[in-house]
């Protein structure tokens, strides 16, 4: 039949090079060779870089020239292909190994593995996927969970897993992500879109139209270093730009953190500080000040939103028990001053305003309610769809508001099954239970088999789940509470992880698998996730280092088990996989942008495409709000919600409010206990837990060796610890170790542990102390709310104590012990 | 003299009525005139079935004749060459006849120099090329067939992407100009028309019936009246309509559908209280109480929004419309699974619900090379198979 593909493939191959005029090619070559050896250009997360690789050994990395401004991490990315923690082999845990299914599950987790052969691995890897569907049925599988896979559109070893093991039979997958879990439910409510991952206001326009520019909870100058796709950090110079204009007086730049961020200190930006978690408190008292002097701008709201009456009602205090939200109630709350609130919202309507929010306020109990009050002010504020003004939660990341060129970018190797084709096990009996899990609630599952949940509108039945596939994928470093995963991972009688670092998700597995590095594979990739600014070839620097193979090679060979390796691979080689992308995207450019012939590409090793448009977010609605609804269930922006009303969630209702978290600093619930918030923030020299394993650049942050924790001087001197001490840092759920750094960027009763450390338990036993410093050994499992069931993992508190006695080595490295 | 001169000098002959010549001088002379013309006019036809005849014009040999001798119908390791007439005359008598009639047109594009620059070539390439699409669209291919064929396909001898996309077509018998397209001559240049829609084309209803529905695979423009005169909006993709009249290449067609009153009450949706678009009014029509018809007022619970009902009746081209939705769902479907599967998992459409979608889609598709016709429809797809319109969810 004709697709899409067969058409485009015609395309592809009749594209003459006469029809096409001259192409816009950078003029180096990719791969340059000298006495010291040959540079070629791959494209990683950090940025496009060059590599000099000499005797099949990568010697030297660098930033790609053109970078504007090169992250110091890609000072880190050789110690990623080089190192100890390298998976060197197909390894089995030792007890699983002779007992599977009747293994002793409490010793997961120590550790303790042996080698086994390749054929070994993928027949074990096989015969488990078989009994599972034969015993369980599909409900007995989760395959679903997926991260920040190493780049390269055909490599995605997240589309490599799920269609192979899609192609043996059906299993439980998840919706949503930790990142934005709670942000991109209540949005789509709200704002008609997802917003978190939407293109955001050109920066240019930004630059040029607003008098405020609002850093809520905000970091992009930390956070803009790393992409989706192989980044082109195009979108820093702005911030450049935007600290000249703050200095001018052109603009006024402001940070509202508790924490002096590195945007904050890089533009030079005034802070207003507020307690962790009062945000919501804080923003009803705009709200209110905005609507008692007459500073909201009725008409906007009476043309492109609805439900605003109950909203303020509530703020008024005509609903809700008649508390009214006046600065002089938010002000114990949120630590801010009542005067200093009403002259913020007199600000904010001062003049062009653009309020930029981050996602860690969106990553706590409640996390919903943040995201709403930011839309509702905007609204307020009549400023949503003009050049420099309105609400943006995208702007720190994979270079958002970087100007689009709008040229076609290459796709990626299928996830799916080709169309019509059914798995081998084609059963869909998931025996009542729920097909799809919210990503952060699957501890829950396990520990939960048969219970429920409510979720967005439906009701979750947890299925009964007996073994987890994980691949490009370290849920032992994202999801909150090792302790609580420790008890759940003994529900589990097997755990197949694919990856090509021995990490905490390795150590908990039965059976894990080396991938190589994506420096050991032929691949291509888009330049700018969002600018869509050209495209990079990524070709094989050293061959697969050790007994590694490419996700492409493992999961061909575990689909020969059940003899559909050709159906997976569709019979090309990778090269071959690169070049149908690389063509794809060219003929679809065709007549736009002009792109040479593969063979070309791959030699010069990038092609671009000039700079992008301009763009303002939400004008097409702005300008005409019928025929450009928002996705809304109403097609305007919802101050109010009937539909989530109509759930009757008590953590979520039909317009934004104030709830109290679980654990809140600041004199809030269980402050008395653990006085200290802990913010597990992304991390500035890390992308998640990728690079934590790089030995030198680790070194170059380490305190003694561990993740650092960063404390106030006030919190520190009560505690007697000293910048670079070794601490302890513990609550009811957890205790770990880290060095302690002292900085005054950190208020009083604020902890920072970046996120990403990797988790190096003592031993197997629950509650183990953590011997490196990964937050989630503290933080808190429960969901956002019943609407998003996200993570809460910025909902946090603990202690800090100087640590004292003899002094455990770290077990997060190294990889595991044989034998 | 030119060669309009001498066209326009013959046609005047044969104009005139004969003035000295006999009845039966006339009929005899015509009958062995008739003779010759016959085994002439045979000859002749032979002669324009050579490849020589075809490129005589420089039309031809300068434009598709070299782009030809760039492709494996001309070279190949066989030794096997296919010449114009192969592909492009019909082997059949009566066939070639019907198709040496159109070719009239051809020798008119010939005298008045339609194409006789290489930038008036390019501009009516795509206009040249549909004609010959169609053609084959309409015979399945039989050109091609007389050389290739599915039954004589060795499988084992092909390379595995051969078969992988050649195997399904087979069990189909897809016709090969479905897929091949270019492969002889260069493409035209991107129209701007959705590739998505180009693979539809070939599906498009014929005739349509009065009384029938049909549904819009392109956006297709809608009117005031029979003279197609005056605009009144376009029907969103994947839009039901019912054909009350049809003449000609209009079509008289009426849409159910409901409205928000809020605002001029110019997008048009399919249910109440259901955000899937099925057409987009001008305001003047909107407006307009001979053209809409609204009945009473519903208050939608979910928005506090009032909805109300609409009859609209308006003229179309009868052109953009399938009989049958599937069509529309087995592209759209595809789309959505090899587009939305780059970065996760896609959702199963009836994960979320009609008025749930745009939002999530919305969020998304920045990330996929879909165009505005294809988002539109995979968007429409996705709301006819959400949550709304699945018992299992």
């Amino acid at each position: 039949m004709t697709t899409r593909r067969t058409v485009l493939k015609g395309l592809a191959t009749s594209a003459a090079a006469g029809l096409l005029g001259p192409s816009i090619l950078t003029k180096a070559a990719a791969a340059a060779t000298t006495s010291e050896g040959t540079w070629h250009i791959t494209g990683s997360h950090w940025g496009a870089v060059k590599a000099l690789v000499k005797g099949g050994k990568v010697v030297e990395m660098k930033p790609l020239e053109s970078d504007p401004r090169p992250t110091d991490m890609v000072n880190g990315i050789k110690g990623l292909i080089y190192n100890p923690s390298r998976i060197k082999y197909p390894m089995a845990r030792a007890d699983w190994l002779d007992n599977r299914d009747k293994a002793d599950r409490t010793t997961r987790g120590d550790n303790r593995f042996v080698r086994i052969t390749w054929d070994e691995a993928l027949d074990l890897f096989h015969e488990e996927l078989e009994r599972v569907q034969t015993t369980y049925g599909p409900s007995g599988l989760f395959a679903g969970a997926t991260g920040w896979r190493q780049t390269g559109q055909f490599h995605s070893c997240t589309n490599h897993m799920n269609r192979a093991v899609g192609m043996h039979g059906n299993y439980v997958k998840k919706a949503g992500d930790y990142s934005t879990g709670a942000g991109q439910t209540i949005l789509p409510y709200v704002l008609g879109s997802t917003e978190v991952y939407s293109q955001g206001t050109s920066w240019p326009v930004i630059l040029d139209n607003s008098k405020t520019v609002v850093f809520w909870a905000s970091d992009p100058v930390k956070n803009l270093q790393v992409g989706w796709n192989c980044e082109t950090h195009e979108s820093l110079p702005y911030f450049d730009d935007l600290r000249d204009k703050a200095a001018a007086g052109d603009i006024r730049v402001i940070s509202v953190d508790p924490v002096r961020s590195k945007t904050q200190k890089h533009t030079g930006a005034e802070q207003l500080y507020l307690n962790p978690q009062t945000d919501v408190p804080f923003m009803l008292a705009l709200a209110h000040t905005l609507y008692s002097e007459g500073l909201h701008d009725q008409e906007f709201l009476d043309i492109y939103t609805l439900g605003f009456e109950p909203f303020i009602d509530y703020v008024t205090g005509k609903g809700d028990g008649g508390v009214e939200k006046t600065p002089e109630w938010a002000a114990p709350i949120c630590g801010v001053g009542a005067d200093r609130i009403r002259d913020f919202a007199r600000l904010l309507a001062s003049g062009r305003t653009q309020l930029v929010f981050g996602w860690a306020v969106q990553r706590q109990q409640h996390g919903e309610q943040p995201y709403w009050m930011g839309a509702v002010l905007a609204a307020m504020l009549g400023q949503i769809g003009l050049p420099g003004g309105g609400i943006s939660y995208s702007h720190h990341y994979s270079g958002v508001g970087v100007p689009q060129t709008g040229a076609s970018m290459p796709g990626a190797f299928p996830l799916n099954l080709d169309l019509g084709k059914l798995p081998e096990h084609d059963s869909d009996d998931f025996k009542g239970a729920s097909t799809v899990i919210p990503v952060a609630r699957w501890v829950d599952m396990l520990l939960n088999p048969g219970g429920t949940i409510q979720h967005n509108g439906h009701d979750i039945t947890f299925p009964d789940v007996k073994m987890a596939v994980y691949c490009g994928c370290n849920p032992w470093h994202h999801h909150q509470d090792r302790n609580k995963m420790r008890r759940a991972f003994q529900q589990l009688e097997t755990v197949v992880t694919v990856d090509y670092s021995w990490n905490a998700t390795c150590r908990h597995s039965d059976l894990v698998l080396p991938a190589c590095t994506q420096f050991e594979r032929n691949d291509i990739d888009m330049y700018g996730a969002y600018s869509n600014t050209g495209v990079v070839a990524m070709r094989k620097l050293v061959d697969p280092l050790f007994a590694s193979k490419t996700d492409f090679d493992i999961f061909t060979q575990l689909c020969a088990r059940f003899g559909r390796d050709k159906e997976y691979s569709r019979g090309l080689t990778e090269i071959e996989w690169v070049e149908n992308l690389y063509e794809e995207a060219r003929s679809a450019n065709a007549g736009s942008f002009d792109m040479p012939p593969f063979a070309e590409f791959w030699e010069l090793g990038e092609v671009r495409f000039g700079r992008g448009e301009d763009w303002v977010r939400h004008a097409d609605f702005r300008d005409d709000p019928e025929i450009n609804a928002l996705g809304t269930p109403s097609g305007f922006i919802e101050i109010s919600s009937r539909t989530i009303g109509k759930f009757g969630y008590d953590d979520c209702g039909a317009h934004p409010k104030w709830m109290e978290k679980l654990e809140r600093s600041h004199g809030g619930p269980g402050s008395d206990a653990y006085p200290l918030w802990l913010q597990s923030c992304h991390p500035d020299q890390r992308l998640h837990s990728q690079m934590c394993e790089s030995d030198e650049y680790r070194a170059t942050y380490a305190v003694q060796g561990r993740e650092p924790v960063y404390i106030s001087p006030e919190d520190a001197a009560a505690r007697g610890i000293a910048d670079g001490d070794l601490v302890r840092v513990l609550n009811s759920r957890g205790q770990l170790l880290a060095g302690a750094r002292v900085s005054e960027d950190y208020p009083p009763g604020v902890i920072r542990i970046h996120e990403g450390a990797w988790y190096g338990p003592e031993d197997a036993s629950i509650g183990a102390l953590d011997t490196y410093g990964d937050p989630n050994t503290l933080t808190m499992d429960v969901g956002s709310s019943k609407l998003a069931q996200a993570t809460s993992a910025n909902t946090c508190l603990a202690e800090v104590e100087k640590f004292e006695g003899p002094v455990p080595s770290v077990t997060s490295f190294g990889g595991p012990r044989e034998g | 003299m030119s060669a309009k001169k001498t066209l326009v000098l013959f046609w005047d002959t044969l104009r005139s009525p004969p003035a000295t010549i006999s009845l039966g001088v006339l009929a005899f002379g015509g009958f062995v005139t008739g003779i010759i013309f016959w085994g002439g006019f045979n000859t002749a036809l032979e002669v324009t079935n050579t490849e020589k005849f075809c490129i005589s014009c420089h039309e031809m040999s300068d434009n598709v004749y070299q782009e030809l001798q760039e492709t494996v119908h001309w070279e190949n390791r066989t030794g096997v060459r296919a010449t114009c007439p192969d592909c492009h005359v019909p082997h059949e008598w009566t066939n070639k006849i019907a198709r040496k009639m159109q070719a009239s047109k051809e020798v008119w594009g010939k005298v008045f120099g339609t194409i006789n620059t290489r930038e008036k070539f390019l501009a009516r390439r795509e206009e040249l090329a549909r004609h010959e699409w169609a053609r084959l669209e309409a015979n399945n291919s039989l050109e091609c067939r007389n050389c290739h064929d599915y039954d004589s396909m060795d499988w084992d001898a092909m390379s595995d992407e051969a078969v992988f996309y050649m195997q399904p077509a087979a069990e189909l018998n897809t016709g090969c100009i479905d897929c091949h397209k270019g492969i002889a001559h260069h493409l035209p240049e991107p129209s701007g028309d959705s590739p998505v829609i180009a693979q539809l084309e070939g599906k498009a209803a014929r005739s349509l019936s009065s009384g029938e529905d049909y549904y819009a695979y392109k956006p297709v423009t809608l009117f005031t009246g029979a003279d197609r005169a005056l605009p009144a909006g376009n029907l969103s993709l994947g839009a039901r309509v019912k054909v009350l009249e049809t003449s000609g290449d209009t079509v008289k067609l009426s849409l159910d559908a409901w409205r928000k009153n809020k605002g001029y009450g110019r997008v048009l949706y399919d249910q109440f209280g259901m955000n899937t678009r099925v057409a987009v009014l001008e305001k003047d029509a909107a407006g307009d109480a001979a053209l809409v018809e609204a009945g009473a007022a519903e208050t939608d619970d979910n928005t506090g929004l009032d909805w109300s009902p609409v009859k609209v009746t308006l003229w179309a081209d009868a052109e953009g419309f399938v009989a049958d939705a599937g069509l529309l769902w087995d592209v759209a479907s595809e789309s959505y699974a090899a587009s939305c599967s780059g970065c996760h998992a896609q959702p199963d459409p009836d994960h979320f619900s009609t008025n749930a979608w745009p939002a999530l889609f919305s969020g998304m598709v920045g990330f996929t090379n879909m165009d505005a016709s294809e988002q539109e429809l995979v968007l429409t797809y996705l709301q006819n198979h959400s949550s709304d319109h699945s018992s299992t969810h």
